[in-house]
């Protein structure tokens, strides 16, 4: 069983910001990445805040945000 | 992934800068890409998208206030869905537009400086590394797998039988059933797991890298159970086709689809590659 593959804006090149299911995009942008010594503090990569802001979102994603996928043909 | 030690806190002597201001780097690329910044906003409040030089290699950078990404305030901005919806896509955004022009190394989101001068001195001495790793990202793009158990078999409703009366369901059947039902349980997600990790070294085969990434919640991903496999995979882009050609054998292949349900997205900028460590392979994302 396979859900088509999630892409977006398929004419604007395969990067485009639009579209992208937000859970996997958090999952990137909080706790990957480089990391060059930053002179202020970089505190959201630290797990206790991501889970903070993963149950501030419970509340509101699943009504706020449709399946980025249901309606979607990407390829 | 030993530089990020320290990093949770300001480092030593650091203050908010005199004037308030602090430069938000997003990403690195090499000099000779030009990356299309019009129409960016970046965070918001800050001044312009913009570009600093650092040998050969160009940061992205945005002026923004300092106070606006202080601990507290960014504890408080981050439990704001909205907020950080915004932020996390205002971050991606700038990311994208600098991939398309070539290849990228992504940062996490809210890398400040204390100045331009500190955010390119810190960039130009590691150079060499990050030199190095926009070569291994060059022409390879990530994908996100995700796997979900499928319920191969109805949930075991156990009907009473005709010799079952409610009077006769007695406390031993009830807890019998019960224990039942949670070995079938056990039992599903043990295959659905198997099943996961077949589909998962199938397609790492394919892959320049993989990873592991933290299953994420089902209450976040709109699905009643939880993932059994949530990874991303760095795919040369000319290996693009064949990947969707396994994942897609793999989708029909009865021995997969009676337990699993498989979820690819891409491509991604390479954000969970975009290491200056070498641990990406097999690295789980929970390691110490």
């Amino acid at each position: 069983m396979l859900h088509e593959p999630v892409a977006w804006q398929p004419d604007e090149g395969p990067y485009g910001p639009i579209g992208v299911p937000l859970v996997d995009l958090l999952d990137r942008v909080m706790a990957t990445g480089v990391v060059i010594s930053g002179d202020l503090v970089i505190a959201i990569a630290e797990v206790p805040l991501v889970r903070l802001s993963l149950h501030a979102l419970l509340s509101s994603v699943s009504e706020r945000m449709p399946a980025p996928w249901a309606d979607s043909g990407p390829w | 992934m030993t530089e990020t030690a320290g990093l949770t806190r300001p480092a030593a002597g650091a203050q908010t800068p005199p004037d308030g201001t602090a430069v938000c780097i997003f990403a690195v690329c090499h000099a000779q890409t030009a990356p299309d910044l019009d129409g960016l906003t970046g965070h918001p409040g800050g001044g312009p998208v913009r570009t600093l030089a650092a040998g050969p290699l160009t940061l992205i950078a945005q002026s923004v206030s300092a106070a606006d990404f202080a601990p507290e305030a960014c504890a408080e901005r981050f439990s704001d869905p909205a907020a950080l919806e915004s932020c996390a896509r205002a971050h991606h955004a700038v990311i994208a537009a600098v991939a398309r022009g070539g290849p990228v190394v992504p940062l996490p989101l809210a890398t400040l400086y204390l100045g331009p001068e500190r955010a390119t001195a810190a960039v130009a001495g590691r150079a060499d590394r990050l030199l190095a790793l926009l070569e291994r990202l060059c022409h390879r793009a990530e994908w996100g797998l995700k796997v979900y158990p499928v319920r191969s078999t109805p949930p075991a409703a156990d009907p009473p039988g005709p010799d079952s009366a409610p009077a006769a369901d007695t406390g031993r059947a009830y807890l019998d059933r019960l224990r039942n039902r949670q070995q079938e349980r056990e039992r599903q997600h043990e295959t659905a797991w198997r099943t996961a990790e077949h589909v998962y070294a199938a397609l790492a085969r394919q892959a320049a890298a993989a990873r592991r990434l933290r299953p994420q919640d089902p209450a976040l991903t709109g699905g009643s159970r939880r993932q059994v496999l949530n990874a991303a995979l760095l795919l040369d882009h000319d290996r693009e086709r064949e990947f969707r050609d396994t994942v897609a054998a793999l989708a029909r292949d009865p021995a997969v689809a009676a337990h699993a349900r498989i979820e690819v997205t891409g491509p991604w900028v390479p954000y969970s590659f975009a290491r200056l460590d070498d641990e990406e392979q097999e690295r789980p994302a929970d390691a110490p």
